[in-house]
């Protein structure tokens, strides 16, 4: 072997230790040291070597390393337009300058000899400079060049790489930090988009020829791919099994995969041809322990075979991915919850109401702006009840735009309004329906959507821009209309919201306004809120008492004993009510009516509710009442006696002059003393039965019920009424039943309402026949009997004998005058029947006679204590 | 006014069948129901003996020897409660039967009559023949 080929080897070692030290470098600077380090070998011999970056924001030189420069350091700085070393970032050509000391713009004068400035350059781009100096004038040769040149460009790709990384874990965190702002507004698309972005980083940065992203579908355990890179046909939405293909394993083992060669591989699947797929990298998406996808790249170039480097790349990704996938399953959970919570909204009292969303339609429409890009927007309402659209938050469009309003119909928002399609103007000055008001120069493109709450317009939604370069495609439409569902769903909640306010309101003006005084305390006993009745009725202001116990506070020592006793009640769940007397302020006594009532909020107890309700008045009144009653019984009683005294001694002395004037023989007088003695005894009547109905309605008739036989009643009634019958020429008949036997009730009434029955038959008849049926029925609800009054009298029509059994109401008034009677003893029959349990109704026709049927229960139900034994006289 | 007519079994059938003259004591300050309650009893063969007030009444009863009193309760001086009460109160007098007559037909008369010691009540206007059946009952005169 040579001495210059052994040379040659040891060159080639100390490159291939350039080579190790730079890709093993973790940073720019670290690839720049082991760029100084390795030309600086003693088999490479290059002893003065600087590396510059350019610092993009100046355009300075940057001395990252340097061997053999004395007096400069990292950091050391070449401006514009100094230095040879500034050639190659004007070109991207390496120079070589044999001679320094020739060149006026030198600067560095460390070995002064020869130099060569070699560019570093990423993606065509010079980023930097290698800078190599000799202490002699022409000291590099060609073989110099070509190491040099060789160690420049893996420098370069080493610096392209990291930079590109870089920018990807930038971009990663710039995506990241759009998802956190997005993560109440992006949905499933959105995350598709961003991994397929990410991918395509990914794939690039690999330099590979096409990748796979793939989401793990927990629920049914499968891999959904989501984004694909130039891998044939778009495979997105395709589902994988766990353990199938690369993925599919990678899946399972949630460990890493290489494939060098794919085709060979046993696992390979046979949608992948040699075209696409040569070889394969793969790594799990895992958040913590749990996989949420798998990343993918492969390389259709036969020569490429995949290593443990790439892998390391592309495990750069996993994380960003996954974060990005674990991000969106929370996004749809929260979704998820922000829609059952808006069920709930009406319980979020203190959330925001009409004021705050303005605020929140504000920040909506700002956010749309910035994530749209655009200059301007606006936020309409749509009042259902007008039609109109009432802008609520504008941006960048004028300072008067909010409140103002527009039909349906009218300019952009007002055609989204009408159609309920969204809409994209890309030149509104052309457009047809464009307004004045936006014919400025401010609007030249306009995207706009409608708000909608399922079928129901809300809204509209409208993003300009000034510049007519700015289109709108479907992707700004997707965000347009995910900011669109967002603000639908903020002013719907403020539409709930207000409306449950507004029936809050409602039920507190109801307490508020309310004339009973109300008053709440929580369990602790504790007064929480009165109303201003309870203020009024009792003297003490609210802020007086709250926290106070309402019983000791309203209660006099009588009282206390029975109000807590309502008040445990109420706390136990039941509803109480109550009268009493309760302690004013002042110690004054105020009657009330009380109720006790828990308060439940869902289903659980949180306090009780009382109520009082003055009834001092109500009282007063009812002893009014009552003391005007008593002058009404008193004034009867007085009336009736001062009445029956003279009436006594007409009636006496009438029936003792018949008397006498019979003994004498002188009975030219009689006829005329029994007019007399009639006349007074209808006044009797009518006394004893205005008596009797102002009884019944003072509530003061009693029913004394006794065991009697009802044929003995009905004998004795019949017989006292036979003559009255015989005079008007009628016939009065009998007709009762072997099994009547005995009743208990009142005799003393029963016998009254079957006079009256009778007389009133009879009194309507004449030359005719009265009937008195009377029977016995079996009725589940016990006996009954029946007495039946018949007549072949005038009758009534419908219209007499729908008032028969009201008071003075006898068919006419003239009957009165033609027929006698008082025209009360009716409605004491009906009313006596009721009161023992049964009933009087009647049945005619004009002209056919009468009938009227008195049920009464064989068993009074009513059986007071004290026999009474009431006024009658007949 | 006509004179009263000399009693007789014949013109006075309900006195067909006794054998001596019920005495009645009348307490009443109405002159004419006085006069025509006492000539209907008088014709009825009844010995009638008049008080015009309360006291009168008490006085008169302790003094004779009446088997039934008909006592009215509105009177003046003392009322016919007080002066029942009075004679009920006394030995002497507890044994004779009272018969309230009241044009006070109210609920709660007759028990406040009962009360103040009557035997038995009746309202005004008079039936007499409804009187003179009480009569009958309380002096054990009937048949």
């Amino acid at each position: 072997m040579s001495r210059a080929s052994d040379a040659e080897a040891r060159r080639r070692s100390a490159l291939l230790r350039l080579s190790t030290g730079i890709a093993a470098a973790h940073d720019e600077r670290e690839v720049c040291r082991a760029a100084v380090d390795g030309l600086h070998d003693r088999d490479l011999g290059y002893d003065f070597v600087g590396v510059f970056l350019v610092d993009p924001g100046t355009g300075d030189r940057v001395m990252q390393a340097s061997v053999g420069w004395a007096g400069t350091h990292e950091g050391y700085r070449i401006p514009t337009g100094q230095g040879l070393s500034e050639r190659p970032l004007k070109d991207g050509e390496v120079h070589y300058t044999p001679k320094v000391r020739r060149e006026a713009e030198h600067v560095l004068a460390a070995a002064s000899g020869s130099e060569l400035d070699l560019p570093l350059t990423v993606d065509d781009e010079v980023i930097g400079v290698i800078v190599v100096e000799g202490a002699e004038e022409d000291a590099f040769g060609r073989e110099d060049l070509e190491i040099l040149t060789a160690a420049a460009r893996q420098a370069s790709l080493a610096i392209g790489r990291m930079r590109l990384i870089e920018q990807e874990r930038r971009s990663a965190e710039e995506q990241r930090a759009l998802m956190d702002t997005m993560r109440d507004l992006s949905g499933e698309l959105e995350l598709e988009k961003l991994l397929g972005a990410l991918l395509q980083r990914a794939v690039k940065l690999l330099g590979v020829t096409g990748g796979e992203l793939a989401i793990y579908d927990e629920a049914h355990e499968e891999l959904v791919i989501v984004a694909g890179h130039e891998m044939g046909a778009d495979a997105a939405g395709t589902r994988m099994g766990i353990g199938e293909g690369a993925m599919g394993h990678v899946a399972r083992t949630r460990e890493p995969l290489v494939i060098p060669d794919y085709q060979a591989w046993n696992g390979r699947s046979a949608q992948y041809t040699q075209d696409t797929v040569q070889s394969v990298v793969a790594a799990p998406l895992l958040i913590g322990s749990r996989l949420v996808g798998v990343i993918a790249a492969v390389h259709s170039d036969p020569g490429h075979a995949f290593g443990r480097e790439d892998l390391r790349l592309l495990e750069l990704f996993a994380p960003h991915a996954a974060v990005a996938i674990h991000n969106a399953d929370l996004f749809t959970a929260e979704r998820r919850r922000a829609l059952e919570q808006t069920a709930l909204l009406e319980t979020l009292a203190d959330m925001a109401g009409e004021l705050e969303l303005s605020v929140v339609l504000r920040d909506l429409l700002v956010r749309a702006a910035e994530l749209l890009n655009v200059t301007g927007g606006e936020l309409a309402i749509h009042d259902e009840e007008s039609g109109e659209l009432r802008i609520a938050a504008s941006h960048n469009m004028g300072a008067d735009a909010v409140g103002t309003t527009m039909t349906q119909g009218e300019g952009a928002m007002g055609r989204v309004a009408q159609t309920m399609a969204p809409l994209i103007i890309p030149d509104y000055l052309e457009w047809r329906g464009s307004t004045e008001k936006y014919r400025d120069g401010s609007v030249r493109t306009v995207m706009a959507a409608p708000l909608v709450i399922g079928a129901r317009l809300v809204g509209v939604l409208a993003v300009v821009h000034s510049d007519p370069r700015r289109r709108f495609g479907e992707e700004d439409l997707g965000l347009l209309k995910l900011f669109a569902t967002q603000a639908a769903i903020a002013i719907e909640n403020a539409r709930l919201f207000t409306e449950a306010r507004h029936r809050e309101q409602y039920f507190e003006d109801l307490v508020q306004n309310n004339p009973v005084a109300i008053v709440t305390m929580d369990l602790e006993f504790d007064i929480t809120s009165c109303n201003p009745a309870f203020e009024e009725l009792f003297g003490w202001k609210e802020e007086e008492i709250l926290g106070r116990n309402l019983d000791q506070l309203v209660n006099t020592a009588e009282s206390l004993d029975e109000a807590s006793a309502y008040t445990e009640e109420a706390y136990e769940g039941a509803v109480i009510r109550g009268l009493g007397k309760r302690a004013r302020r002042d110690g004054t006594l105020v009657d009330v009516e009380l109720a006790g009532v828990p308060v439940m909020v869902d289903g659980e107890q949180v306090g009780i509710m009382g109520l009082y309700h003055d009834i001092s008045d109500l009282l007063r009144a009812q002893e009014q009442a009552q003391a005007a009653n008593q002058a009404k019984s008193s004034f009867l009683a007085n009336m009736s006696h001062e009445l029956r005294t003279p009436l006594n001694a007409i009636l006496g002395y009438s029936e003792m002059l018949m008397e006498e004037a019979e003994e004498d023989g002188n009975e030219t007088y009689v006829p005329d003393l029994r007019k007399i003695e009639s006349a007074g005894r209808h006044l009797l009547a009518l006394i004893n039965d205005v008596l009797d109905l102002s009884k019944i309605e003072a509530g003061k008739t009693e029913i004394y019920v006794e065991s009697f036989d009802v044929r003995e009643v009905v004998d004795a009634v019949t017989t006292t009424l036979r003559p009255l019958v015989e005079k008007n020429g009628n016939t009065l008949v009998l007709q009762c039943d072997e099994d009547v036997c005995e009743m208990e009730s009142d005799l003393t009434k029963v016998r009254q309402m079957l006079l009256n029955l009778l007389s009133n038959a009879n009194k309507f008849t004449e030359r005719g026949t009265v009937t008195l049926s009377v029977s016995r029925e079996y009725g589940e609800d016990g006996h009954w009997l029946t007495f039946r009054v018949q007549d072949t009298g005038i009758g009534m029509t419908p219209e007499q004998l729908g008032k028969v059994f009201e008071p003075f109401q006898q068919a006419e008034a003239s009957t009165t005058r033609r027929f006698g009677g008082t025209g009360l003893g009716l409605a004491i029959t009906r009313r006596f029947s009721r009161m023992m349990g049964g009933d009087v109704g009647a049945e005619s026709e004009e002209g056919a006679g009468a009938t009227f049927t008195l049920r009464l229960p064989a068993r009074a139900p009513l059986a007071p204590p004290s026999p009474t034994y009431p006024a009658e006289l007949t | 006014m006509r004179p009263l007519r000399p009693l007789t079994p014949q013109n006075s059938p309900e006195l067909g069948a006794t054998q001596t003259v019920t005495k009645i004591l009348l307490v009443e300050d109405d002159e004419m129901n006085r006069d025509m309650l006492s000539r209907r009893l008088i014709k009825r063969g009844y010995d009638v003996i008049i008080a015009v007030d309360g006291q009168e009444g008490v006085d008169r009863a302790r003094s004779g020897d009446f088997d039934i009193i008909l006592m009215d309760m509105s009177l003046p001086v003392m009322d016919g409660w007080t002066a029942t009460r009075t004679l009920k109160d006394d030995e002497a007098t507890a044994g004779i039967p009272v018969i309230a007559l009241t044009a006070h037909a109210m609920q709660g008369d007759q028990e406040k009559a009962m009360n103040a010691g009557c035997d038995d009540f009746d309202t005004k206007p008079v039936d007499l023949k409804r009187l003179l059946g009480k009569i009958e009952a309380l002096t054990g005169v009937a048949d």
